[in-house]
């Protein structure tokens, strides 16, 4: 159902003015595209919504020495512009062609990728894979936190009531990145499986790694035991195989209309030895 | 345009402000209406309702100079926004050479998906001029055709690209 108020207020001023006249059950609403989905199949029935795709002060893609700093409202397809993203996010660049279609990129966000909190969100899915911690904004106030811990479990996250998404703090950590996805068809598509992989890896010896799998669990999760098992090894095909077994112990999924349990977990597998290959060839 | 805040109006309707193909003006919507409703309620019935739910394409519109999905989007969160409709792009009696080029290329069968092909392709040849066969798949990615099976439509992007250099030279 969709709500009788509907509120857009263009800047942070007008927001926190008109917030406490509003009805208690409200929500935000970013680029709409899962909101809007859930509300016309009666899924979504807040009585208000915030439109904060007014708010330009959540529109941002900056840097300084050791950050990539993100605003939770710049539309997915600003990012495929953006030089910053280019130099210092492999693994988010390799997610973003694999996101949606290109209309839709141009009105998701990806403040709206996190705070939907699926767990097949192929955006947030690589940003976690690289490190980054997610800003949240209460009256004034901003805390910060790593963005894995956000995700609480199926379309739940950490957001207290009226808390927003302000964006993203990434670290600069010299590496490269992939975002490997397993869909019903090659694009546009809600991923079966989706697995981001940020690594170093120097002569075959793997110096950073940081492993982040979609659509297995009930929330976007990390590999911690594969990644130790993989720090400081020198990748050859038995420590892959060997790898891909550890990661399928890792994950949990089900077995729902998109894909099968089963399947899945042998892919996490499969995943993790392609992901690591290319980042191994192609860099 | 100053109170830009919308809020219930007492009849259940919202007020909104739009720019459309460059003209100012005012609908009224009700809160579960999408911009595609809306826009074909007061005569824009270029953009086409395919599956209307995000999927087919066939309703994009620029919005603020991108093509977004109007199927998707309630007509309320439109308000102060820019729009280009596919009538804004041309007209019969002077096409665009987009719209040339997809006659041209006979990448027309039924033409319902057509509109939103042409708001995607206007977008792609801002963006990049000479666009790659690589480059036109991932831009009409997410606009479905069921009658002509995209080789033509990757024909007419092409002569489209040419077209409107050799107009931009003279």
């Amino acid at each position: 159902m969709f709500p009788d108020l509907i509120v857009k207020p263009l800047g942070l001023k007008e927001l926190n003015k008109i917030l406490p006249s509003l009805p208690k059950d409200r929500k935000f609403l970013s680029g709409g595209t899962d909101l809007v989905v859930r509300a016309n199949a009666d899924i979504e029935n807040s009585q208000c919504w915030i439109d904060i795709s007014g708010l330009k002060e959540l529109r941002y893609i900056k840097e300084n020495a050791k950050t990539v700093l993100i605003g939770s409202g710049v539309k997915v397809s600003d990012f495929e512009d953006s030089s910053i993203i280019k130099k210092h996010l492999p693994a988010l660049l390799s997610a973003l062609p694999q996101f949606a279609s290109p209309s839709l990129r141009n009105m998701a966000t990806l403040g709206g990728n996190c705070a939907n909190a699926s767990p097949s969100a192929d955006l947030a899915c690589a940003l976690v894979s690289e490190k980054a911690d997610i800003v949240l904004y209460l009256k004034g106030k901003k805390r910060k936190m790593p963005l894995k811990d956000f995700f609480l479990g199926l379309r739940k996250t950490a957001l207290k009531k009226d808390e927003l998404i302000w964006g993203f703090e990434i670290p600069k950590i010299n590496h490269k990145g992939v975002y490997m996805k397993l869909a019903s068809r090659s694009s546009f598509a809600i991923s079966k499986i989706g697995l981001a992989i940020s690594a170093d890896i120097n002569k075959e010896k793997v110096e950073y790694l940081s492993i982040a799998l979609a659509s297995v669990a009930p929330k976007i999760i990390t590999a911690p035991k594969t990644r130790a098992f993989l720090k400081n090894k020198k990748i050859n095909s038995e420590i892959l195989d060997e790898a891909a077994l550890i990661i399928q112990k890792e994950v949990s999924p089900i077995t729902d209309i998109r894909s099968d349990g089963e399947y899945r977990r042998a892919m996490s597998g499969v995943l993790l030895k392609k992901g690591l290959k290319q980042i191994l060839v192609k860099f | 345009m100053k109170n830009m805040n919308i809020l219930k109006s007492e009849d259940g309707l919202f007020e909104i402000a739009l720019k459309i193909n460059g003209e100012n003006k005012k609908f009224k919507v009700k809160n579960n209406e999408f911009l595609l409703d809306a826009l074909r309620r007061y005569g824009y019935k270029g953009a086409k309702k395919g599956c209307d739910s995000g999927d087919c394409g066939s309703c994009a519109i620029m919005f603020n100079g991108k093509p977004v999905l109007s199927c998707m989007m309630p007509a309320v969160t439109a308000h102060g926004g820019e729009i280009v409709t596919i009538e804004g792009i041309g007209t019969i009696e002077k096409p665009h050479a987009i719209q040339e080029a997809y006659v041209e290329a006979g990448a027309v069968q039924c033409g319902f998906c057509t509109p939103g092909m042409i708001i995607v392709t206007k977008h792609l040849l801002e963006k990049k001029p000479s666009p790659s066969d690589e480059d036109i798949k991932k831009e009409l990615d997410g606009n479905l055709c069921r009658c002509t099976g995209y080789v033509s439509q990757i024909k007419a992007v092409r002569i489209a690209a040419k077209k409107m250099k050799k107009k931009g030279k003279k």
